[in-house]
């Protein structure tokens, strides 16, 4: 009986797991940011090897949970987008690491 | 997926695609060729003047070539500690036999250790060069350090018997580095060519 519960509460946390970073291509952006301390538009591109709009338009979602800060200024002349992960987003790709892994090593098998 | 990811793995391969434009091989090969022609000119002490020059030839070279078509990216603050600490180790360990080798002889006659040193310089210099290649690949994670450091062994353990001047090796190997860095640069121009302004995102409409 108590299996029974313990084996519900497992697959209740399931649904609660960040759908905002649970996107792969998300995912991916999330994971590139989070190994390092800033990188631009471009360098996002080239690592991750998403498109243009696809990239703009996952780092527009990252960045309205607050996940990703976007910094824009000009370096000689030319507008340059720096994109860092900001402290919620940190902690919310650590957290989600954490379900995914509690979550998977529960699975029978 | 989060049960697949190898954030280290992620971390490597952005660095060393970082890294593979081949600058600091170029960089490196023109110091080395460079106090390879200063000895030449009977002004080995230049090679050091030179070098402070090509550190800014490589700032500038990463800026001009590098970012354009690769990006930019700060790396983690540990990075730059290693580094620090790795350059902070060098020279700590340069000055401290040089204070002791400086004692030594001021308290009687050159030390045993410095003629060896002086008697089997090629091996000293050789064997210096090589840990510094080895250190550097442990550092940046760059493998092909470790790749340098081979030749350079070989190379100025044969030296050592084979008794031709110290500037044929240093030119030989500079050459060697200076090659290798030209080809790992062109081979980076051509992967990645210079972005337009639209694919660098700087005209990204918001939501």
């Amino acid at each position: 009986m108590k299996d029974d519960e313990a084996k519900d509460d497992e697959l209740t946390s399931i649904p609660r797991v960040d759908k905002i970073i649970h996107e792969p291509a998300r995912f991916t952006i999330m994971a590139h940011l989070f190994v390092v301390e800033s990188a631009d538009f471009l360098f996002l591109q080239r690592q991750t090897g998403l498109t243009w709009g696809n990239l703009s338009s996952h780092i527009s979602k990252l960045e309205a949970a607050g996940y990703v800060e976007v910094t824009k200024e000009f370096l000689d002349k030319k507008p340059h987008t720096t994109l860092q992960l900001t402290n919620k987003g940190r902690t919310a790709f650590q957290e989600y690491r954490q379900s995914m892994k509690q979550i998977f090593s529960k699975l029978p098998g | 997926m989060a049960e697949r990811i190898n954030l280290k793995e992620i971390e490597r391969k952005a660095y060393t695609s970082y890294h593979q434009d081949g600058l600091i091989d170029i960089s490196i090969a023109f110091i080395v060729l460079t106090f390879g022609i200063m000895i030449v000119l009977d002004m080995g002490w230049m090679g050091g003047v030179f070098a402070v020059v090509y550190i800014s030839f490589y700032a500038a070279a990463k800026k001009t070539l590098t970012v354009p078509r690769i990006g930019f990216v700060k790396f983690a603050h540990y990075r730059a500690k290693a580094m620090q600490a790795m350059a902070i180790g060098v020279l700590s360990l340069m000055m401290l036999l040089g204070v002791v080798a400086f004692m030594q002889t001021e308290e009687g006659g050159t030390p045993s250790w410095l003629l060896f040193a002086i008697e089997n310089y090629m091996l000293v210099i050789g064997v210096s060069v090589a840990a510094s290649f080895c250190a550097a690949g442990y550092t940046f994670r760059t493998k092909r350090m470790y790749a340098y450091a081979l030749p350079t062994l070989i190379m100025f353990v044969a030296g050592h018997f084979l008794y031709y001047p110290l500037h044929y090796y240093l030119i030989l190997l500079g050459s060697l580095i200076l090659l290798s860095g030209l080809a790992m640069l062109t081979r980076f121009i051509r992967k990645y060519p210079l972005s337009t302004s639209e694919s660098t995102g700087d005209n990204r409409n918001e939501g």
